[in-house]
């Protein structure tokens, strides 16, 4: 009860992953099989990226809306440059995912214009890019042994995909917590100014946040298409909003400075598993958005007014 | 300063200050990128090509108008716009038997109801406002494919005057209904004692509240706004194909909210006209026209928009910073 009275968000998030867990656990014993948990941590990998790197350009108070459209981009690339050599299409769709963060970062910085308006302009560009470099026909990847080996999966649950993010999780969550460009990031989200003042690297911070963040979105976008042995213009598509919300559910504050990798995870999960046990129960089409939209709204009504008439009734 | 002494520097000075220049430079480029096509492009000029120009900026440009009103009293924007035009075609075919004007109404009440939730719950509530949205997006979708079963409903009637009907040949009398909006709007904003709350609540929301504003209020009416100008562009493609899904308006969120940002509203609020907003809207539309009917593909056409809100911003943060 006590930590529901400190942070009604907090303890929110992890009923709704128990309460989920069960009903859909009662509802199909098929959900905490290996096999439902390895696709569990599939969909966790891609989600998970993108809202890690949408999360620290949030937590240094900027925000990164080209994540779910670098997703498909960096799909591409990765297969049209790696067809005959796989590594040389992850280091391109990489390069590619830094660059732009970096772009990203500078014209956010130098020009003072809101990183909102920054990457919209870049999502659309984007968008635009991934279309045209699918070129109107399927893109496939014929190496099926890589393809085959990012199918395998560790204890029957973990997939390599699934590893390699809770990895990054975890780094991140180190590099935040323990480095002092981790420190920086914090500090100039919660106020530039005196962040400024005492020292931090503001500039080296919020461009480290957004080179991250691409890195990260290609990252994802790169090891689907290995995964999956296509890719396509369309893979992004819910990414952003979805990503956000993972992060908001998460606890990172759009004001910044807020929030941490571990939280975000804990989001990531919560709309995972939702996702996941709709589709394993069958639910129609108009329930899954539904049933989104209102665990959303739970998450936003927690962090509003009635979450703070909660903590005072509760405390 | 009186009125004698606001010679023609003043005049000159106040449209390249530096919250106006971006404005004003997309106001002129809009007219020169228009003059040099009429002069240069074949058939760009005719009205079936004019018509078509304004059919995309009327629809775009009314759910960037009431996007506005969100972006201004400093809220960023709302992503619900797109969710809440696919519902309202919906219930504007439902409702076409009755005639245009009821079917019209009736998609606006429900963009009307649509926004007043979304403005209580950040106005009132005072919960994160682009979550809220998200959210807000996500059950209005799902509402809309629960009512139209997932399909794509028809109309009995044939085309409308709302739907195909032009004022004159070239002007459609959407485009009309897009003019009245922005008029009635930038009358609104600059003048009324509402619209002043609005921009001072954008500019800065602490002293607005402190200094006893209808706070609370704005952002409620901003989010009605909003809703409503969704709901308008929803009924307007839905009399003009006849149908109505859930895919239509499935760009307008982030077209809405990138003409607004070319046209030179500020994403932080307190900065930016509505009259700048249907510039940003029509440059985006004229630009499109050009490369379309120049046969540049759909993705060209997006990488031009998606560079031209870059550009338009970035000339936009660096004439002004020059001008400091």
């Amino acid at each position: 009860m006590k930590t529901l009275a400190e942070n009604p968000l907090l303890a929110l998030r992890w009923l709704l992953l128990l309460g989920m867990t069960l009903i859909f656990t009662a509802a199909n014993s098929y959900f905490l099989a290996a096999g439902n948990i390895f696709a569990l941590g599939e969909s966790f990998a891609l989600l998970g990226l993108v809202a890690l790197g949408l999360a620290l350009t949030m937590l240094a108070g900027e925000f990164d809306l080209s994540g779910g459209a670098m997703v498909s981009v960096a799909g591409l690339i990765m297969l049209k440059c790696g067809a005959d050599n796989a590594l040389l299409g992850l280091l391109a769709a990489l390069a590619f995912g830094g660059l732009v963060g970096l772009f990203n970062g500078i014209v956010t910085l130098k020009l003072g214009v809101s990183s909102l308006v920054t990457t919209l302009g870049v999502m659309i560009l984007l968008s635009g890019f991934a279309v045209w470099l699918e070129g109107g026909q399927a893109v496939s990847f014929e190496n099926y042994d890589l393809t085959d080996a990012f199918n395998m999966d560790w204890f029957g649950i973990l997939s390599p995909r699934s590893v390699i993010t809770i990895a990054l999780f975890v780094i991140t969550g180190l590099m935040l917590a323990f480095t002092r460009m981790g420190r920086d990031i914090i500090a100039v989200g919660s106020h530039r100014k005196a962040a400024g003042m005492a020292g931090a690297d503001v500039r080296g911070a919020v461009v480290t946040t957004f080179v991250l963040s691409g890195l990260f979105a290609a990252l994802a976008g790169a090891l689907l298409a290995i995964t999956l042995g296509r890719a396509s213009s369309t893979f992004g598509a819910n990414l952003l909003l979805q990503g956000a919300s993972a992060a908001i559910l998460g606890g990172v504050a759009l004001s910044g400075g807020i929030g941490r990798p571990f939280g975000v995870a804990i989001g990531v999960l919560v709309l995972a598993v939702l996702n996941n046990g709709l589709g394993l129960i069958g639910a129609s089409s108009p329930a899954i958005l539904l049933l989104n939209g209102g665990v959303l709204l739970i998450a936003v009504l927690a962090g509003g007014a009635p979450g703070t008439w909660l903590r005072a009734r509760l405390a | 300063m009186s009125a004698a002494t606001l010679s023609r520097t003043s005049v000159f000075g106040a449209l390249f200050a530096p919250a106006r220049v971006q404005a004003t430079v997309i106001q002129i480029a809009t007219v020169v990128m228009f003059l040099v096509a009429c002069a240069f492009i074949e058939n760009f000029a005719s009205a079936s090509n004019i018509s078509s120009i304004l059919y995309s900026a009327s629809t775009v440009g009314i759910a960037a108008l009431g996007l506005a009103s969100v972006t201004i009293s400093g809220n960023l924007f709302a992503l619900s716009l797109g969710s809440t035009a696919a519902f309202a075609s919906i219930v504007y075919i439902a409702a076409s038997g009755w005639g245009v004007l009821p079917a019209l109404a009736a998609s606006l009440a429900l963009g009307l109801v649509f926004g007043l939730l979304q403005g209580l719950v950040v106005g009132w509530l005072r919960c994160n406002a682009i979550i809220s949205t998200i959210a807000a997006g996500s059950l209005i979708a799902g509402l809309a494919t629960w009512v139209s079963d997932g399909r794509t409903v028809l109309a009995e009637s044939g085309p409308s005057w709302l739907g195909s009907g032009t004022l004159m040949p070239g002007v459609p009398w959407q485009a009309v209904l897009f003019l009245l909006i922005v008029i009635v709007g930038e009358v609104l904003m600059q003048r009324t004692r509402a619209g002043w709350e609005l921009r001072l609540r954008g500019t800065n929301p602490d002293a607005a509240e402190l200094a006893g504003l209808r706070v609370t209020r704005m952002v409620v009416l901003s989010y009605v706004l909003a809703g409503a100008g969704a709901a308008i562009p929803g009924a307007l493609i839905a009399a003009q194909s006849g149908t109505g899904n859930l895919r239509v308006g499935a760009d307008l969120d982030f077209s809405a909210i990138a003409a607004m940002l070319v046209g030179g509203v500020a994403i932080g609020g307190g900065r930016g006209r509505i009259i700048d907003v249907a510039s940003g809207t029509l440059f985006l539309a004229v630009l499109t026209n050009i490369l379309l009917v120049n046969n540049f593909a759909y993705e060209v056409q997006l990488m031009v928009k998606g560079l031209a809100v870059l550009l338009a911003v970035m000339a936009g943060a660096l004439l002004a910073r020059k001008k400091r």
